[in-house]
């Protein structure tokens, strides 16, 4: 498939982003998360596309896969209003917030702090500690 | 003529209140071997309550405790091998009256026994400890739940629904699938077993019944079973009070605070390291409140992330950023996989759960740290680059665009 942004135009090859996609959806869906971490190397280093094409539009793709799992866990009683409601306001204010720090420090530090954080709490769920 | 026919239903009337008095009169004295009186019908999220009574001497005593107003879902998937057929039943059971709280409790003497079934860890067999402690007259209110079941197929699965429907089952059959199914719901012997009577030779027994924090409000029932005789319910109230929010679905109180502080601190982190909240809230919440279960953490976890997403989707669509084509062919593929996805939430335990996602957060941090990497870097700095030039131009051009 070809798709044109900004000019310039891009040949995508559409059996690896569609598998990629499908199965990181199903992995998404089935624990809860996002899934942009995953869907952006997958478009920038499989597909081989630019990092100014892949960030608006891995968002999109993955906009796709959240609607209709939280419409699915809804429809099998997954979902919890309450623990929503406790939740939610919280993650908005964290996207206001979260920019005014942003500015003051490196991401190369957050990625290693995230690192060993993600680290730790793997070995949590894996039953180490 | 009238005044008979005027005389007959009173007649009929007079036999059945006489009738139904000495039905009741009987009952009592049944009872009456099996007596419990507590010391208070009161309790603030959770204490501990000192029930004492008596049962007919020399028999073991067991106390049914469970909520009353609260039910929650009880689900397990079955692909265990049969051992008559050899084959693999593939059938998810499911039930939504099973009560928010249920335990059995037992005489101190039989510790031992649940100790040594807890040596099995995750393999502890509810019905097996029922039986060798001889509580199976006490297990009483989950085999009147309702089961649902059914029998589950790849294709079913892959078309996301949980397959077809199976006829209800026999008595014998449902009480069998109503102990797998509590101990699928409450997991940890602990929460469904206590040895904490005392009981004496002469057939009076003293308990301090714990009860945890956390747990559905309202009213809760306490039978005392013995030699098949059972006791009038003894009643007491459980309250919670705000910010403690008992949540339905999930059948835990909780205080709202916690996931509130939580989920802010998870969504500032989240955009710094530019991965959503979902990564960090799953587990993070996994490990923090042992009582949720899975199902209800990813399914709640999910729209939580939508809307970080639908803004963000927002902002670069003001500056033209989004290649809608590109990211609907993909999306459609997500689609697909996001119609399967929480069927399987579903069917897998809460161990394959932390399993899976102990791995995937692997596979994430490995991501992160190739992105730390000194080659990487060299490369990133020219994409980051041309991604702000990018940006810029998009901005202005929005900005021209909005002058005009």
């Amino acid at each position: 498939m070809k798709v044109e942004f900004w000019g310039q135009e891009f040949k995508v090859n559409m059996v690896i982003g569609c598998i990629g996609g499908f199965l990181i959806a199903v992995l998404a869906s089935m624990f809860g998360f996002g899934g942009g971490p995953f869907m952006v190397p997958l478009m920038a280093v499989g597909l081989r596309l630019p990092m100014y094409l892949v960030v608006g539009s891995s968002l999109l793709a993955i906009f796709f896969n959240t609607t209709v799992s939280t419409m699915r866990h809804y429809q099998y009683g997954n979902f919890d209003l309450y623990f929503f409601l406790a939740m939610f306001p919280a993650a908005i204010i964290g996207g206001y917030i979260a920019p005014q720090i942003a500015k003051r420090v490196s991401p190369l530090m957050v990625k290693r702090v995230a690192c060993v954080g993600l680290v730790l709490l793997a070995l949590n769920l894996l039953g180490v500690y | 003529m009238n005044m008979r026919k005027g005389v007959v239903p009173w007649l009929l009337a007079a036999m059945v209140v006489l009738m139904g008095s000495s039905g009741v009169a009987v009952a009592e004295d049944a009872a009456a071997t099996v007596a419990i009186t507590i010391d208070k019908t009161v309790i603030n999220d959770g204490g501990t309550i000192k029930v004492s009574g008596r049962a007919p001497a020399g028999k073991p005593v067991f106390l049914e405790v469970w909520a009353t107003e609260h039910t929650v879902r009880a689900s397990r998937f079955d692909s265990d091998l049969d051992k008559e057929t050899n084959k693999r039943p593939y059938i998810f059971y499911l039930t939504e009256d099973m009560p928010a709280y249920y335990k059995i409790f037992v005489p101190k003497e039989m510790k031992a026994k649940i100790d040594e079934e807890k040596k099995l860890k995750g393999k502890w067999s509810y019905s097996k400890l029922l039986k060798e402690m001889g509580a199976g007259d006490a297990f009483s209110i989950p085999p009147k739940a309702k089961i649902d079941r059914y029998q589950s197929s790849l294709m079913a699965s892959i078309i996301g629904s949980r397959g077809d429907q199976l006829p209800t089952m026999e008595d014998k059959d449902s009480r069998k699938r109503a102990m797998q199914l509590t101990k699928a719901r409450f997991r940890s012997i602990d929460k469904v077993f206590g040895a904490d009577i005392d009981l004496k030779p002469d057939g009076s027994f003293t308990a301090e019944i714990k009860i945890r924090d956390g747990l559905s409000p309202g009213k809760y029932n306490i039978v005392a079973v013995s030699d098949k005789k059972k006791s009038a319910p003894a009643v007491f109230e459980n309250k919670i009070e705000f910010p403690l929010v008992y949540m339905d679905n999930a059948g835990t109180s909780l205080n709202i605070f916690y996931p509130f502080m939580l989920s802010l601190c998870v969504a500032i982190f989240g955009v710094l390291m530019g991965a959503g909240g979902g990564f960090i809230m799953n587990p993070l919440l996994l490990a923090l409140f042992p009582a949720l279960p899975h199902t209800i953490v990813a399914g709640t976890v999910t729209p939580t992330v939508l809307f970080s997403q639908g803004s963000g989707i927002y902002n670069y669509s003001k500056i033209k950023f989004i290649n809608w084509k590109l990211g609907c062919a993909i999306g459609c593929a997500m689609l697909l996989g996001g119609f399967i996805g929480p069927k399987l939430t579903e069917m897998i335990t809460l161990d394959q759960f932390k399993f899976a996602f102990g791995w995937i957060l692997i596979i994430l941090a490995a991501l992160m740290a190739w992105q730390t990497t000194p080659g990487y870097l060299a490369n990133n700095k020219k994409e980051q680059a041309i991604l702000n030039e990018f940006k810029k131009r998009a901005q202005e051009a929005a900005k021209a665009k909005s002058a005009n």
